[in-house]
């Protein structure tokens, strides 16, 4: 029914930033339907049930009904099959752990041609749910099998490959809350938070501030206790002893029960726990020095008690989650299996049943509780001694969130272990009865302190409420009001804006700021061309976001750059537009005319944070007018005060940038201060008055005094050309 | 001759500032002057020539056994390169026992030292055969073994050199510097505020790469080709000529460099795909190889690296050629030299064939021959400084490089022909940048000049004139220490400091307890000194810990001795007189810093004498303002603080404070003269870290003497009308100083509960009764399971024995046990009386108290 050609894509384009369609990274598609034009969904006899059998998700798209169940309406009515790909792609990617929202499908004017865009997050993961989403939609529309689940499973596994770990991605989300920008600087979690100077970088859960001293003392468990113990954060108290009889005169100076395993073990070997009597640690000092090598042994307390993680970031403890470790405590008489059946098996949430959220637990069964045991020396049929505590589990899988009820006096010796060994962020694991009390009242212990430490078992507990870890760690990394951004200027149109990128950076680099410049005719860092050539292109303003020196940077762009790759910053503090010029040459774009480039450049006006401001050539109607999509406020250049745009802009009190009597004036409202006459700037420089204009409006918005302006513009060249290196 | 006791004093000590071992020598009487041993010393000069020679230690010209062996365990260090060149033999008031000290600058090779020595004084005695260069290597190689390396050793040098203490964490390079909060650490040339992830940055090229890129430093440029036409392709983009090469590779494999043609390229594709698939085509850049190193935001040294080359001479093999360069005296074969021999190895052999040579080949006259593709200075290659060529744009470049990427030390590899230009104008890149450089082949390169790399890194943790310390108030004497320490600590903390103190209760920061029980000792002090939160320390610094192991700390910014007096613990470790207990008191004096004051009490002549010790100031403290000690000290212009007419008085010139003792509660109002001494101290400490005059009357002020302050320090407590004071009082003077107190206060009928401790001497014990015979008409002697070597009733004995002439004393109790002893004399109380209880066990015993009380 549909032929080889239809749904044909002419070209597929990621744009990597804010684009025509949205501010945030889309994937393009130009489509060709091909016969499908002729073929709305309601002419498709099931295709309604098939696609909404094999994608039931689709009821959640609101699509443009903007309701529960919108685009299901639009499919059943009759929609074209660009717009239906559309909503297929974003369901395979949520389907395969991509959760995204928005698309949209337009057409070109070309007959069955149309362009489609959709949201994602990763370039790979949206390229292959584009191309399986025309699969899926052709076997749809054929009436032929499609096998979902093995491509979900496809889908899934790229994205695993692709897209940041659960944990760096929530820090990422919580940097995003905040409005602070992003860089990925590598295929792995490496991630820029901020631009430029302001920027940190995390890795998973590292910061910039994560000490490798710190974590090469973390990983080095001995030296981590001696520290610890000597600050006084509780340890369990260790000794070396060389001979069973030492052994058990150690455990006996510890206090038993006891812990005994090899100096020098790996994995658990040779490590017996929970040991209470003289035969036991005699019996384990064997077994260990056997399993060791070694007549070295370590003889250490038993700490008994559930082990908690207590994630530490700054000095702050900021959650808790404590592993259920499981326990029986002896009677004298009952063995081990009886026991678990009184003491564990009673929560009403074990159960043999297949809805039961709990196993019930059979200690002559399970394998890892038959070596637990062992290690304690002991089987499921012995019979430990009234009051004695025998582990069952070590730590069960089920984390519990107990961050509300931790100690102050834990939370201090947490954090002061972190402190201790150098880490801004931490996971330390401690182990006592009862995080609720004093822990000299328990003899609970720091048993471990990690770098990097996962997040997941605080965002996602098994019990309890989520913990906002993400938010914790970017308050640390830049405190409660700081944004990560530096001021970014962009220029966009086509007349004079290499001059005008060039000149605001000469401006503000005046100011003793160090200023990046990318513009069609190189890339500047401060008073040095580092790169000559074309560099309006998105790698290349990277080069500037990411390089920690910058306090400012200045992007030159025009409508071709943004139609195919997006803007290269999300959002700035001074937006320029000169122009709608060009038209001509974006025929591949379906740009026929200044008002399609209009469309295309208003994107510059659109990114302009809201105390940003909009510089605008108040000499053309359709720049002048984009003032009404500017978040901030805006001001006007042009050469002539008396224009109808400037003159109301006067009226209204807002600030122009133009020519009086030949001088170049800054006025707000009627006030005016005169800057220099455009006579005194260089020759080159004085042929582009207009260009002048907008870049004095530009660096006056960055607040640089008129003096530094004045004398900026004296020394200025346009016409000197730096040799780059 | 027979070693009994062998001690690290790993602080300064009794003997000198000179971390040491110590020895308890026996020596038979013939062994007390080796004269008398026939042959001895021929034998002993026979194993071990380079022997010092001999001096007689004491008042006649006896040379003991104990002599010979402190001295040739100091020489056998010495001749096996430690730098050590103190020692000492003390005899003791026991005949033929001596006290042997020999400075180590590594503890274990300073042992080993002493069991080495005396294996050769028996060998010499026995005339049996002695090892001497076994032992040597054995002494040469543990010490190479333990002690710093260069790089780590340049650091902790630069720091000692700016009066900064270090910490070694481990045997391995974790060094840490300064005290406290004010502290920071190192591991190798590694700091602790280099990030984890810019490490990681560093070990990825390609990252590296970008981000140098978008700093504006030359990299070379370059990109993954799938196949050789591919390769070829990337190479014209980029321009030749071009290295081809297995990305992530090491070591050189598979690389084949300036590529410029198209045959070349599909060989080189061929060669890399043997080690990898994922090939890499660069720019090449040809050149030589330099290491620069970026400290901070300063490049400090820089060396040009070449690999392991011989020249032809068109007559010698290549094999000869690399023996006669391996000639050179300079070329060693480990790290402590500033070149390593050539190895000729497979290695070498593999490069050889690379240029068309085996090892006999003779190259002719003037060929370069590489014998290794790795400058590293320990596989042969060599390091010429080049610091005071490199260009300031280079410097920028490599600045900028380290920043990039977040290294405060950072080796950053360039690959140009020289560093007099640009790297731009010669096309030259970074290559490389590398987390935690060696330091050697800039502290002593092969050729030119050894740069002061240690300084600049300890530049960049330290601001000049920071030395890492914060203010340290060790504090000594016989009595009071433990209140004094309290009160300054508590001074310190009122001044807004975070504050760490030791003393014999536990150990306390920011007034939570971080260990318990008597922590008098270094070990306690050096926990203060390391924990994160400490900005000011107070220790309590007892005569046993400075015996055992010297000062926790190598100079302190206040001593306190508060009294000698008629002394405590006499007879112990060798001292049985007052003098010498001063002595080792005043070990802490000995150890004032530069720039720091000693507080001394001017009223003990044994504690007044003390100050010609000290290299700081000294305030000098006692309540009689005119005694003639202070008089001549206020006379010099000098610190003094006394007592006048109700004020504590702190005096210099004509700076005059005064502060009512009314508004210190400890005091009563001045009414308790050994409180008044323990403010007096802890004021003049308080003065002598320059804490501000309302901070100290504010703090005095909030000071209580209850039992949460100081327990055991005179606690008084009501029971039932009756007044009870709880003191842990345990000797002589402190007697006397409570009696003193007790005195001032009015009471209707005085007891005393008092024992005895056991390791003091017969008339010490004896003494604390015949003082308390006179001030009250009951005592209740008891005894307690704790007898300290004693046999049952014999302290019981004793403290009868005291009160034998007693004047006021009616009525003598003898009780078996603390408790039942402090029972008995509380249920005796009647309203109005007054009871001294002299506690042993303190907190268990204040808690019986304060239970009484509570119940009463």
């Amino acid at each position: 029914m549909t032929n080889k050609s239809d749904l044909d894509f002419l070209r597929v384009t990621h744009l990597r930033g804010p684009n025509i369609w949205t501010y945030r990274p889309v994937i393009e598609v130009v489509i060709d339907l091909g016969s499908l034009e002729e073929q709305p969904s309601n002419k498709i006899p099931g295709l309604y049930e098939r696609l909404l059998e094999w994608l039931p998700g689709l009821v959640v798209h609101r699509c443009g009904v903007g309701e529960h169940g919108g685009f299901l309406e639009r499919l059943r009515d009759g929609t074209w099959a660009g717009h239906i790909l559309e909503h297929v792609v974003l369901e395979l990617q949520n389907l395969a752990g991509m959760k995204t929202g928005f698309g949209k499908t337009r057409s070109t004017g070309e007959h069955g041609v149309y362009k489609m865009a959709f949201r994602t997050r990763d370039e790979h993961v949206g390229r292959a749910a584009l191309e399986a989403g025309r699969e899926l939609l052709r076997a749809a529309i054929a009436d032929q099998p499609f096998d979902l689940a093995s491509t979900v499973a496809q889908l899934r596994e790229l994205v695993d490959e692709h897209c940041l770990g659960p944990s760096t991605a929530h820090i990422v989300e919580a940097a995003t809350e905040r409005r602070i920008p992003f860089i990925r600087l590598t295929d792995g979690n490496l991630v820029q938070l901020g631009h430029g100077a302001a920027q940190r970088r995390i890795w998973t859960a590292e910061t910039e501030h994560t000490s490798a001293i710190g974590e090469s003392i973390a990983s080095d468990k001995d030296l981590t206790k001696t520290m610890l113990a000597s600050c006084g954060v509780p340890v369990p108290e260790g000794a070396l002893v060389r001979s069973a009889d030492e052994a058990w005169e150690e455990a006996q100076d510890i206090g038993l029960p006891v812990v005994v395993k090899p100096y020098d073990g790996n994995h658990g070997r040779g490590v017996s726990l929970n040991l209470a009597t003289e035969a036991d640690v005699r019996a384990a000092y064997e077994l260990a020095s056997r399993k060791g090598d070694s007549k070295s042994v370590i003889v250490e307390r038993f700490i008994a008690g559930d082990e908690h993680r207590i994630l530490i970031v700054g000095k702050q403890v900021v959650a808790v989650a404590r592993g259920q470790a499981l326990w029986v405590t002896g009677d004298g008489v009952s063995n081990i299996i009886a026991l678990v059946d009184s003491q564990i098996n009673t929560d009403p949430r074990r159960g043999s049943g297949e809805d039961a959220p709990l196993n019930a637990l059979a200690p002559e069964k399970g394998a890892e509780i038959i070596l637990e045991l062992q290690r304690q020396g002991m089987t499921a049929y012995s019979v430990p001694q009234a009051g004695q505590k025998v582990l069952i589990q070590p730590n069960g899988n089920v984390a519990e969130d107990v961050t509300e009820l931790i100690h102050p006096s834990i939370a201090h010796a947490a954090a002061l272990a972190a402190r201790v060994v150098g880490l801004d962020i931490a996971g330390v694991d401690l182990v006592c009865e009862d995080i609720g009390r004093p822990l000299d009242e328990q003899r609970g212990a720091v048993i471990e302190v990690n770098a990097s430490p996962g997040l997941l078992a605080h965002l996602k507990p098994a019990e309890g409420a989520a913990r906002p870890v993400g938010k914790a760690i970017v308050e640390h990394l830049f405190g409660t009001s700081d944004s990560g951004r530096i001021p970014v200027v962009g220029v966009t149109g086509t007349l004079g804006t290499s001059l005008i990128a060039r000149l605001v950076g000469c401006l503000v680099n005046l100011t003793g700021v160090q200023v990046g410049v990318v513009s069609g005719q190189g890339l500047y860092l401060g008073h040095r061309q580092v790169a000559a050539g074309d560099c309006t292109g998105f790698d290349a303003g990277q080069r500037l976001l990411i390089n920690r020196t910058l306090k400012t940077a200045v992007f030159e762009s025009n409508a071709r750059r943004i139609l195919s790759e997006g803007l290269a910053y999300d959002k700035c503090q001074v937006g320029i537009v000169t122009d709608l010029e060009g038209a001509a040459d974006l025929a591949e774009f379906y740009i026929r005319d200044a008002d399609d480039v209009a469309n295309v450049v208003r994107t510059q006006v659109d990114v302009i944070l809201p105390h940003g401001v909009a510089v605008l050539n108040a000499e053309i109607e359709a720049v002048a007018e984009m003032a009404e999509l500017c978040d901030g406020e805006t001001i006007y250049y042009g050469a002539d005060p008396a224009g109808t745009r400037i003159a109301a802009h006067i009226a209204a009190g807002g600030r122009s940038v133009y020519l009086r009597d030949g001088v170049i004036v800054l006025a707000t409202g009627s006030e005016e201060q005169r800057l220099l006459a455009v006579a005194s700037l260089k020759t080159a420089t004085a042929k582009h008055p207009t260009s002048v204009l907008a870049a004095v409006a530009a660096a006056w918005a960055l607040d640089v005094s008129p003096t530094v302006l004045a004398a900026g513009l004296r020394t200025f060249d346009a016409a000197a050309k730096t040799v780059p290196h | 001759m027979q070693v009994t006791r062998v001690r690290a004093l790993r602080g300064p000590n009794l003997w000198s500032h000179h971390t040491s071992v110590e020895a308890v020598i026996l020596c038979t009487p013939d062994e007390e002057c080796i004269d008398k041993l026939a042959g001895f010393e021929a034998r002993l000069r026979a194993r071990f020539p380079a022997l010092s020679p001999l001096q007689p230690t004491g008042h006649d010209d006896r040379i003991p056994m104990a002599h010979v062996f402190e001295l040739a365990t100091l020489d056998l260090q010495a001749q096996a390169g430690c730098p050590v060149t103190f020692s000492r033999t003390s005899a003791t008031n026991e005949t033929g026992v001596f006290q042997v000290v020999v400075e180590y600058s590594e503890e274990v090779v300073g042992r080993l030292a002493l069991e080495l020595a005396e294996a050769l004084v028996k060998a010499a005695m026995d005339d049996t055969p002695f090892d001497l260069d076994g032992a040597l290597t054995q002494l040469r190689d543990l010490d190479e073994d333990v002690r710093l390396g260069p790089s780590t050793g340049s650091i902790v040098s630069a720091a000692v050199a700016r009066n900064i203490p270090f910490r070694r964490l481990t045997e391995g390079s974790l060094v840490a510097f300064g005290w406290g909060s004010k502290q920071r650490k190192i591991q190798a040339a590694e700091i602790d505020r280099t990030g984890a992830i810019s490490e990681s940055i560093a070990q990825d090229k390609e990252l590296t790469k970008k981000l140098l890129d978008a700093a504006g430093v030359p990299v070379p440029h370059g990109r993954v080709a799938l196949d050789a036409d591919d390769a070829w392709a990337a190479a014209l983009e980029i321009g030749l000529p071009v290295v081809i090469k297995p990305k992530d590779g090491n070591q050189g494999k598979g690389v084949t460099v300036n590529i410029t043609t198209k045959e070349q390229m599909t060989a080189g594709f061929v060669a890399a795909s043997e080690f990898r698939d994922d090939i890499m085509v660069e720019r090449y850049l040809p050149g030589n190889d330099f290491r620069l190193l970026v400290v901070g935001d300063k490049l400090v040294a820089a060396a040009r690296r070449d690999p392991p080359q011989v020249i032809g001479d068109g007559a010698s093999t290549v094999r000869q050629l690399v023996d006669r360069v391996n000639l050179d005296p300079r070329r060693g074969n480990g790290h402590s030299t500033s070149l390593t021999k050539i190895r000729f190895d497979d290695i070498a052999l593999a490069s050889l064939a690379a240029q068309g040579y085996e090892a006999d080949s003779i190259p002719p006259r003037g060929k370069r021959v590489i014998l290794r593709n790795n400058a590293n200075l320990s596989t042969g290659g060599a390091a010429t400084d080049v610091t005071d060529d490199v260009h300031p744009d280079v410097a920028a470049r490599a600045v900028a490089a380290a920043h990039m990427v977040g290294l405060d030390i950072c080796g950053v590899d360039l690959v140009c022909d020289s560093v007099l230009k640009p790297i731009e104008e010669q096309g030259g890149g970074v290559v490389e940048v590398n987390a935690a450089p060696g330091l050697r082949m800039h502290l002593s390169p092969s050729f030119g000049k050894g740069r002061a790399v240690g300084e600049a890194i300890i530049g960049t943790m330290f601001a000049d004139g920071d030395d890492g310390r914060i203010p340290v108030v060790a504090v000594t004497g016989v009595n009071g220490k433990t209140t004094t320490v309290r009160l300054i600590a508590h001074l310190l903390t009122t001044s807004g400091l975070r504050t760490g103190m030791t003393n014999t209760d536990g150990v306390y920061v920011e007034g939570r307890a971080i260990d318990r029980g008597d922590c008098s000792g270094p070990r306690s002090a050096r926990n203060v000194l390391m924990h994160p939160d400490v900005d000011a320390a107070v220790f309590e610094t007892a005569r046993g810990g400075m015996l055992r192991e010297g000062l926790a700390f190598d100079r302190c910014q206040v001593a306190v001795v508060t009294n000698i007096g008629s002394g405590d613990h006499l007879g112990m470790n060798y001292i049985d007189t007052l003098e010498g207990l001063a002595e080792v008191k005043r070990i802490i004096v000995n150890n004032v810093a530069l720039g720091g004051i000693a507080v001394l009490n001017a009223a003990d002549p044994l504690v007044a004498d003390m100050a010609d010790h000290c290299r700081g100031d000294v305030t000098f403290f006692t309540a009689d303002g005119q005694h003639p000690v202070m008089s001549m000290h206020r006379a010099k212009g000098r610190r003094v603080v006394y007592v006048d007419n109700g004020q504590l008085v702190a005096e210099q010139g004509k700076t005059i404070h005064r502060l009512p003792l009314a508004g210190v509660p400890i005091t009563r109002a001045g009414a308790i003269g050994f409180q008044v001494e323990n403010v007096m101290a802890a004021v003049a400490a308080a003065w002598a870290v320059g804490l501000a005059w309302d901070t100290i009357v504010a703090g005095l002020a909030t000071f209580a003497g209850e039992t949460d302050n100081a327990p055991g320090r005179f606690n008084v407590f009501n029971f039932r009308g009756a007044t009870v004071i709880a003191d842990y009082g345990h000797n002589a003077d402190a007697i006397t100083a409570l009696v003193g107190a007790v005195d001032a206060m009015p009471a209707k009928r005085r007891s005393v509960v008092i024992s005895g401790a056991g390791d003091r001497r017969d008339d010490d014990i004896r003494q604390q009764t015949a003082i308390l015979g006179a001030a009250f008409d009951d005592v209740v002697l008891y005894e307690d399971q704790c007898q300290r070597g004693r046999e049952d009733g014999e302290v019981l004995a004793l403290l009868r024995e005291g009160l034998k002439d007693a004047v006021r004393t009616q009525h003598v109790d003898e009780i078996m046990g603390e408790f039942l002893a402090i029972d008995t004399a509380l249920d005796r109380l009647q309203q109005g009386d007054l009871c001294l209880v002299l506690i042993d066990q303190v907190d268990e015993a204040l808690a019986h108290i304060a239970a009484r009380v509570a119940a009463a």
